[in-house]
């Protein structure tokens, strides 16, 4: 029976990480489709959505498999929770990729509107979180995942000096409205994904060490 | 060292065993034979007693020489150890050299008696009455003239003569003994011996399994030990050459993945990594001792490349696949799988060889481009003409102020051409020039070259109002060829005009740092997008097709630039915000480089 519970969770390992890899190439092939205006590469982003869809579901549905027939405790069932909870994570990820590459079509029509908005190092910012976490993951490294959370606030700030640019802009193109609030929200599904980044850290660090890092040092307030 | 003494112990007990059960067998075999010796001595010597005792009563055999026999024999008596009765064939005692006759009953029942009675001399031994002492007796009978008239008998204890006298036993026991320890202590010695063999032997084999194939043992002047310890050191020969072959082929090995360009990847049939080459750890940022059995999963995230790997494994191929690194900038592979079978034909994991094929692919791209845009470059300007030429030919021109427009649109068209084909032949002159040898440079100023840029480009300027300034050290001089690097310049620096607004400002300037000579171009007009700056310098790219063609332009202006400067051994470089305007610089190596180590 260990033998068998082994080789569940090998295969969970591996499938995780499978999924994780998936969504963070989604994830680059968004940012590259709104740096390059690349209406291809969104669609590709948009359709391949399916597959993360399906592969979130196969994976929970390994998850309670293995928590069925092996009733595993202690740090198995702490592993198992934690891949449930990063399944869910990813798969939102996988959904804010799509929606950046539906922004795509829109802000690729007005290409005169880059100079307002510049992401790379939003958006590099947000890739390095993401890529960390994972990274953490596969290691079984707490540090990183650490630094990973440490990291979220700094995305935040950028996210409220883009929505003051934003303002600003409003004010002065009231024309270019609707480009204008696509590119603008492009901004918060970054940090939404942020989040979720975080979300996956802190899941290691409970897969790890069986703390639960929660709701710390939030001090902004959600302005929304 | 205890189990030292159980080999040893196997030898010598046997051996002291054995030794102790032969001696103890010899001794009493010994000790036996002495005994039944001295006894039949005994026997003789009472015999001769006998024999003699019977010369001395011969005749005397009556009732009236009793007290006359009695006198000798008690004479006699004292001086020997044996006992002398003499008695009358009815059984009573005539006389006896010990007791007195008288007092002796009937001895006829006593064995030895009855016997001699009947003729014959027999002895018999018995626990005697009178002295209660284990006796022997003989009796033998005396004849005169065919008739037995007495017996005479001879009795002497046995514990005198009939067994081996005690300082003998003692001798007998002692020498014993130390023949024995003797033979014990040789039995110890020569199990010492052999088991001495044994540990060397073991010695040799603890060498080998412990690595030291070099090892030797001493071949003993023994059949078995001896030839046992050849074929050791032959083994041991045999396994070094194998060992040293083997990790010569495997040296040579590692030598060939380390030195390959490509990138190796050794999968086994769990999908973990068993081995990487050098190659693959620059191109996927490896660390070797981190990526040991880890599954490919954990160690490369990219879905292309798990999906290439599985299809290799579950199949034999050769399989062939496209894989595309996403990064800052993507990275593009040409994937080989094979599949690793054993002798069985089962799967035992997969090498994948994966190829960078990013610079080819980029070529590519470009070369499909420019056939592209050159086909369209000519085309487009072609097309017009001859839609214009056709409209005069159906009559347009025989309106002459239609016709006299319609031309003049033709030869701005055919300028055009012009313009065009004069740029390929001049970027084709530059890359010829470049491979035959180079350009010809000499180290000549440089603030006359920018002035005459000024000079052609003022006219381009002026209708625009925009100023073109310099800053120029004097006295800054660099290799170049004056009348290429001019053209470099103006191309750049009508490039800063057309995309200038009005009234807007083109600065020149030309520096000096350790490395290089810097020559910059900077405008403050739309700048270029982020996407398009890798690309500006390819023949024929436009950022904006539609506005390109408007204020006039090849298409091939900065590739011609960047011919131009890499023909100078130099490099151009590119920064641009878009609404803020653009920088191009150009870097040349400085003849006069002084490098300054602190």
């Amino acid at each position: 029976m260990r033998i068998r519970l082994h080789r569940d969770i090998q295969r969970l390992d591996k499938s995780i990480v499978s999924l994780g890899t998936l969504v963070e190439e989604r994830f680059r092939m968004a940012v590259k489709a709104i740096e390059f205006r690349d209406t291809d590469l969104a669609t590709r982003v948009v359709e391949g959505d399916l597959e993360i869809d399906q592969r979130e579901v196969d994976l929970e549905e390994e998850c309670l498999k293995i928590l069925a027939l092996h009733q595993p405790v202690a740090d198995q069932l702490r592993y198992i929770v934690a891949i449930l909870k990063m399944n869910n994570d990813l798969e939102r990820i996988g959904d804010l990729a799509v929606n950046i590459a539906k922004s795509v079509p829109l802000i690729a029509r007005r290409s005169d509107l880059q100079n307002f908005f510049d992401y790379s190092s939003m958006a590099e910012r947000v890739q390095e979180m993401l890529e960390e976490s994972l990274d953490a993951l596969v290691n079984r490294d707490l540090n990183l995942a650490y630094q990973v959370c440490a990291q979220d606030d700094e995305v935040d700030i950028m996210k409220r000096a883009m929505q003051a640019q934003f303002a600003t802009q409003v004010c002065n193109n009231p024309v270019d409205m609707e480009p204008m609030i696509e590119l603008f929200l492009v901004s918060r599904h970054l940090e939404r994904i942020a989040d979720h980044a975080t979300n996956i850290a802190e899941d290691v660090i409970y897969m790890i060490s069986g703390a639960i890092h929660r709701h710390r040092g939030r001090d902004y307030e959600d302005i929304e | 060292m205890r189990k030292r003494a159980r080999t040893f112990w196997k030898l010598f007990p046997a051996h002291f065993v054995i030794i102790a059960v032969c001696v103890c067998a010899i001794v009493f075999y010994t000790t036996g034979t002495i005994t039944r010796l001295c006894k039949e001595r005994e026997l003789a010597d009472l015999e001769t007693q006998a024999f003699l005792v019977q010369k001395l009563v011969q005749g005397k055999l009556s009732r009236e020489y009793s007290r006359d026999l009695n006198t000798i024999l008690k004479q006699i008596g004292p001086e020997i150890s044996s006992r002398i009765t003499v008695l009358l064939p009815s059984g009573s005692v005539l006389a006896d050299s010990q007791e007195d006759p008288d007092r002796i009953g009937d001895y006829s029942v006593r064995p030895e008696i009855k016997d001699a009675l009947t003729g014959k001399r027999t002895s018999s031994t018995r626990l005697s009455i009178t002295s209660s002492l284990e006796t022997t007796y003989l009796a033998t009978p005396v004849f005169e003239d065919g008739r037995i008239v007495g017996v005479v008998r001879v009795s002497a204890p046995v514990e005198a003569t009939g067994s081996i006298p005690r300082p003998l036993y003692v001798e007998i026991l002692l020498g014993t003994a130390i023949i024995f320890f003797l033979a014990a202590a040789l039995s110890m010695y020569v199990s010492r011996r052999i088991h001495r063999s044994v540990l060397e032997l073991r010695e040799g084999a603890a060498q080998f399994s412990g690595g030291k194939l070099n090892y030797r043992l001493d071949v003993p002047n023994d059949e078995d030990f001896g030839s046992l310890a050849e074929d050791l050191n032959n083994m041991a020969a045999q396994l070094h050459g194998l060992v040293t072959s083997i990790t010569q082929q495997r040296n040579e090995l590692e030598a060939v993945l380390h030195g390959m360009v490509e990138a190796v990847l050794l999968i086994d049939t769990n999908e973990r990594v068993l081995r990487t080459n050098e190659a693959a750890e620059r191109l996927f940022q490896l660390d070797r001792d981190r990526v040991k059995n880890r599954t490919v999963h954990e160690v490369i995230r990219n879905t292309e490349l798990h999906r290439f790997v599985s299809k290799t494994l579950a199949g034999k191929g050769p399989f062939e696949g496209d894989i595309i690194i996403l990064g800052s900038p993507d990275k593009f592979l040409q994937a080989h799988g094979v599949g690793l079978l054993d002798t069985h034909g089962n799967s035992i994991g997969a090498v994948v060889v994966l190829n960078d094929v990013t610079r080819l692919k980029t070529l590519e791209n470009i070369r499909r481009d420019f056939v592209a845009n050159v086909s369209h470059e000519l085309k487009t300007p072609i097309t017009s003409m001859k839609g214009f030429l056709e409209t005069l030919r159906e009559g347009a021109m025989n309106d002459p102020e239609n016709a006299g427009r319609f031309l003049d649109i033709i030869i701005k068209h055919t300028d055009r051409l012009n313009a065009i084909i004069d740029d390929l032949l001049s970027l084709s002159r530059i890359e010829r020039d470049v491979e035959k040898g180079g350009i010809s440079t000499r180290e000549s100023l440089i603030k006359p070259v920018i002035e005459a840029v000024v000079k052609s480009c003022n006219t381009k300027a002026q209708p625009k109002n925009i100023i073109i300034e310099c800053d120029v050290d004097t006295e800054l001089v660099a290799r170049m060829n004056p009348i290429l690097l001019e053209q470099a310049l103006v191309n750049l620096v009508d490039n800063a005009i057309k995309y200038s607004e009005t009234g807007g400002t083109v600065l020149i300037e030309a520096l000096m740092d350790n490395e290089n000579i810097i020559v910059r171009v900077r405008d403050h007009g739309c700048g270029i997008p982020k996407e398009h700056l890798p690309r500006i310098f390819e023949r024929f790219y436009r950022v904006d097709k539609a506005r390109s063609r408007k204020v006039g332009g090849t298409g091939l202006g900065l590739s011609i630039v960047k011919h131009i400067v890499n023909a100078h051994g130099g490099r151009i470089t590119v920064e641009s915000s878009l609404g803020l305007g653009s920088t191009f610089t150009i870097h040349l190596p400085n003849p006069r480089a002084i490098s300054v180590h602190a």
